[in-house]
């Protein structure tokens, strides 16, 4: 910095040095930033030391062999940057662009120089990955990470695209893995250099024209590991937006496990050898799914058959039950049957008890009952009794006076008492009474009754007749 | 009974439901017997799909397949 372009005014005359001034410090400092920052704007590389942090500003010392620049950066030009998480620490290959300022304090605070940065990158490799994170960052703010994610992948296809070096290893390994999978199906080859500085545009213009073929369902890019240099094409910012936009799902093996190129993110799939790429490929593995087949159609004869059995013998067994029913009916109705019996049994044992009481009791009443009317009928009866033995006693006296007096009668009629009074009675041999002349005349004999004893008579003559 | 599946996933798809419907036992016997005519006719199409990729890889080069097809555009 040139003293004698630094304007600053009015000049306090002092004795001393002879030179200009003293000019007051602070208007120096100003001046002196003012001047910093009209110097050109330049790239610095170097290793960070002594990173810190304040709430607005990382400040560093960038330094090689020769010599150190203390640098510092706002925050949010540091978040502008993009460095990978961590980037910023000792010892990192650091690419800074900004220029010279100077901070002229105040009244507590310090002045300091420092280079401020308004850029920075990670240098080498690391400068590669840089450029690839901010890539990266912006792909993926697009959306083009998605697109191919979002494609259907055919399990089965019946052909795929290839895209890789003609000679190599991938070609073989992605071969073979291919057959690992039973798959006998049509690989369209198509080669392009996988390194050079043309590459990224020729695999571009490959899987181009693999994805113009209507036939071929899936693309793979593969090649093998190297520096992320050797990589580099397959993080090729045109070559990464035709993929992304490509209607045809791609699926990408580039390097190794450890490798990320920028074609991995936006590819619909990302495998880390040409193996995997065959298995993500034709995701089926064709030899498994044969078998599967076969268990499936097994699966279906078995349900088939099984639906008509098990409904035949489901049938059967509906038909055995009316049978079952009716068992299981009469069963019931016996053990009713049976309790019914019982209880009866129990009613009745009650019911008889209580009748016999009853009966007991009624029983008794009409015995009381009876005997009561027996001795007021033997009273009623002897009552009369005594009546009829009169009545009968004097019925009886009377037929004695009325025999006696038949008697009497009777005696004064009786032939026997004619008899002795003198009269005879007549009578045939056989004993009859002759009670006429004639009878006598025709009799010729008659038996002649007296009161003692009879004498045989012999009619003779003719009847005399008696003058009336 | 049933149109040509889109694809071999719709098919397989398909087939799973079918047996995993079939397993549970609870369709009838007449859903049952159209499952099983259906589920045939699926497995007769992914059979005929792996046989389409069971005859042996073949390898075709896509700058021999643009030549071919500019000369029959030409002829």
């Amino acid at each position: 910095v040139e003293q004698g372009e630094i304007e600053l005014g009015e000049v306090i005359p002092q004795a001393g040095s002879g030179l200009p001034g003293p000019f007051p410090v602070g208007r120096y400092a100003r001046r002196l930033q003012e001047e910093m920052r009209k110097r050109a704007r330049v790239q610095l590389i170097g290793e960070v030391t002594g990173v810190g942090r304040s709430k607005v500003q990382a400040y560093f010392e960038l330094r090689d062999s020769q010599g150190a620049v203390p640098c510092a950066i706002w925050l949010n030009d540091l978040e502008k940057a993009g460095l990978p998480e961590g980037a910023l620490r000792d010892g990192a290959e650091l690419v800074i662009a900004g220029g010279p300022d100077y901070y002229p304090g105040g009244g507590q605070a310090s002045p300091s120089f420092s280079f401020r940065a308004t850029h920075v990158r990670l240098a080498g490799e690391g400068d590669l990955l840089a450029r690839l994170e901010a890539l990266r960052k912006q792909l993926r703010a697009e959306g083009l990470f998605e697109l191919q994610k979002q494609l259907a992948r055919p399990l089965l296809p019946k052909s795929i695209g290839v895209v890789t070096a003609e000679t190599g290893a991938a070609r073989r390994d992605l071969l073979a893995g291919l057959r690992r999978r039973g798959w006998g199906g049509t690989v369209v080859w198509a080669f392009a250099p996988v390194q050079d500085r043309h590459a990224a545009a020729a695999i571009a213009a490959a899987i181009q024209g693999l994805a113009a073929r209507p036939e071929v369902e899936a693309i793979v890019v593969t090649r093998g590991g190297g520096s992320l240099a050797d990589l580099w094409a397959f993080c090729d910012e045109t070559l990464c937006r035709t993929v992304a936009m490509l209607r045809v799902p791609v699926v990408s093996a580039i390097g190794h496990e450890r490798d990320s190129t920028l074609i991995d993110d936006v590819a619909a799939v990302a495998c880390s050898t040409p193996t995997h790429a065959a298995e993500a490929a034709v995701p089926l593995d064709c030899g498994a799914a044969r078998r599967d087949l076969q268990h499936c159609a097994s699966a279906l004869r078995r349900a088939g058959e099984g639906a008509i059995g098990t409904r035949a013998r489901h049938l059967a067994a509906l038909a055995r039950g009316p049978a079952r029913a009716l068992q299981r009916e009469r069963g019931g109705l016996n053990q009713k049957i049976r309790e019914i019996r019982a209880a009866s049994e129990r009613g009745l044992a009650e019911r008889g008890g209580f009748q016999r009481r009853i009966a007991t009791v009624v029983l008794e009443r009409a015995r009381r009952r009876g005997i009561e009317r027996i001795v007021a009928a033997v009273a009623v009866e002897s009552r009369r009794g005594a009546g009829i033995e009169r009545s009968a006693a004097r019925s009886l006296q009377r037929r004695r006076e009325t025999l006696r007096r038949a008697a009497v009668t009777l005696r004064a009629h009786d032939p026997e008492r004619t008899l002795e009074r003198g009269y005879a009675l007549a009578e045939t041999e056989a004993g009859k009474p002759v009670t006429s002349a004639d009878g006598a005349v025709a009799a010729a004999t008659v038996k002649l009754r007296f009161a003692d004893g009879r004498v045989k008579a012999k009619i003779e003559g003719d009847v005399e007749r008696e003058a009336r | 009974l049933s149109e040509k599946p889109d694809s071999y996933e719709v098919a397989v798809e398909r087939l799973e439901e079918i047996i995993d419907r079939l397993d549970s036992g609870q369709a009838g016997l007449r859903e049952t017997l159209d499952l099983c005519r259906e589920g045939r006719e699926l497995v007769n199409y992914c059979a005929a799909e792996l046989d389409a990729v069971g005859e042996g890889l073949k390898e075709l080069n896509l700058d021999e397949l643009a030549a071919k097809l500019e000369v029959s555009s030409e002829s």
